[in-house]
């Protein structure tokens, strides 16, 4: 996969345990931050129309706040019903305070 | 206007003994319909919502209809047939407008309240509030429990294709509503072939719905209102024929064979008409290819309390839906089917015949007709009462067709549970 590391916002803007959404390369994001590590999804929940930036973070399960579907951070996967398809992950590194996704 | 029907007085509603003097109340009476509809659609007994042929695939639905109350008829992502109220449990939306689709999962268009195919609530937009600078505004209360806020789910009985349903789960088995005696018939016409569904008529009846019951529950009126049979000869009191009804009284069988001939004679017969002049174009209207499943009977009328009635008219086979809507008007679905191993000929001969079948049947067309007549004269003249008297005042299982005995035997059932 081509890769291209796109800058998408200051680590210090992603909220430890917390879900902050983001705009970058004509994408729509969702950054999580663990454990001090980062992570990225699309923001879209794959059920319904919502973003997931405006849901729950507990661990590693983003809770979308329309119908409660859970999908792992980590590997994308969903957890529970109504979710069927799982969401798309990217790869994250931070540099200089800055938090860089490969958008593919 | 809009106040709420006055109570039953039990006592004034029959005032003849027997079943055989209907009194005219009995079709036009707000109160007693809302009572029909709690004790004979809601409870205590299966109503029919279609066939299985017609939601082939998971997730495939139906919206159809028991009593007066809107349902959906979906298939289960595992295979099982599934009905539910088309009620949102949040605000009481009827949510589900489409007649026929296939759906995912159920989901109101008002807030987005989401179901499985069950019925069973998945998750409510906004349950844990709205986060807002920091804040979480709103959302459900903790206690806020989505096991309890599923849709109604109603009881289901498939048998031979068809689907029955009830909103009441301590109702009997669907062998035992039926009684052994019209389960016979029943299992005669759905054998355990896969039917194929080859159509719809749907119409608006302005009559009360036990009408329907009760015209064809009458083998009387055929060969006099239906001069259409008469003309073409196809209609003689005296072809064998049998009645039968479950121990209730509440269903009934009106099976008889045409032609007392040979099978030539049989085939041919009808075919020249009692006006000489007339003549059919499409032979196929009338004449008759018998199938092994017959077993004799070229016709049976199958009378199942309160929803439906089994069609088999020589070759034409159809189910018609009774959905009431007040005292004085129902809706009648016929769904026209045949079986998986037809041929394109018998596919074709089965639409042909279903010509004579609808709201504008060459047959059919007559009992509209006569049942919005019969319901202006109900409701000119509310307290008198109509004579059912033809073959007595009983209502036993007879070999001929001059009796109005099954329509007897139907208010026997309907006194009882109505409790008039």
């Amino acid at each position: 996969m081509a890769e291209n590391w796109t800058d998408v916002s200051t680590v210090d803007a992603v909220p430890e345990d917390d879900v902050v959404g983001v705009e970058a390369g004509g994408k729509d994001l969702a950054l999580y931050s663990v454990d001090g590590q980062v992570y990225a999804t699309d923001n879209l929940c794959t059920h319904g129309n919502a973003r997931l930036c405006d849901g729950f973070l507990e661990g590693f399960e983003i809770e979308c706040p329309l119908h409660q579907g859970k999908f792992d951070i980590r590997n994308g996967k969903p957890l529970c019903a109504p979710l069927v398809d799982a969401i798309r992950i990217y790869p994250v590194k931070v540099e200089e305070g800055r938090v860089l996704v490969n958008l593919g | 206007m809009g106040d709420a029907p006055a109570a039953v007085n039990e006592d004034q509603v029959w005032k003849d003994p027997g079943s055989s003097r209907i009194p005219f109340m009995a079709y036009t009476d707000a109160s007693l319909y809302q009572r029909e509809l709690e004790r004979f659609f809601y409870k205590g007994h299966w109503c029919y919502v279609g066939l299985e042929a017609e939601i082939p695939n998971p997730g495939d639905f139906k919206r159809t209809v028991v009593g007066e109350r809107s349902v959906i008829l979906i298939r289960d992502q595992d295979g099982s047939v599934n009905v539910v109220e088309n009620v949102c449990a949040h605000r009481g939306m009827q949510f589900c407008r489409e007649r026929h689709g296939n759906k995912k999962e159920l989901v109101c268009a008002y807030h987005q309240w989401n179901y499985n195919l069950k019925g069973d609530l998945q998750g409510v937009p906004f349950r844990r509030g709205l986060k807002q600078d920091g804040k979480v505004l709103g959302g459900m209360p903790k206690e806020f429990k989505i096991e309890e806020h599923g849709l109604t789910k109603l009881k289901v009985a498939t048998r031979g294709g068809v689907v029955f349903a009830s909103f009441d789960h301590d109702v009997e088995s669907f062998e035992d509503y039926m009684g052994p005696e019209i389960l016979h018939y029943f299992d005669r016409l759905f054998n355990g072939r896969k039917l194929k569904i080859l159509g719809y008529n749907r119409q608006r009846i302005p009559g009360n719905w036990k009408l329907m019951q009760e015209n064809i529950k009458d083998p009387y009126h055929a060969g006099l209102l239906h001069t259409w049979f008469v003309n073409f000869g196809l209609w003689r009191a005296d072809n064998k024929s049998k009645l039968v009804m479950d121990s209730h009284r509440r269903h009934g069988a009106m099976s008889n064979t045409r032609g007392s001939g040979g099978q030539n004679e049989e085939i041919t017969s009808g075919l020249s008409s009692f006006k000489q002049s007339m003549e059919i174009n499409d032979k196929r209207l009338l004449d008759i290819v018998p199938e092994p499943w017959w077993n004799g009977p070229t016709a049976c009328m199958m009378t199942i309390f309160p929803s439906v009635i089994f069609q088999q008219q020589v070759n034409s086979v159809s189910t018609r839906h009774i959905r009431p809507n007040g005292t004085g008007s129902f809706d009648f679905e016929w769904t026209h089917f045949g079986f998986e191993d037809d041929t394109p000929e018998m596919t074709q001969r089965r639409l042909v015949q279903a010509n004579l079948f609808g709201p504008a049947g060459f047959v059919s067309a007559d009992d509209g007709e006569v049942i919005e007549m019969s319901q202006y004269g109900f409701e000119q003249k509310p307290f008198h009462r109509a004579v059912a008297e033809l073959g007595g005042y009983g209502f036993e299982d007879t070999d001929h067709m001059v009796t109005e005995g099954l329509i007897r035997g139907m208010y026997s059932y309907w006194r009882k549970i109505m409790e008039v």
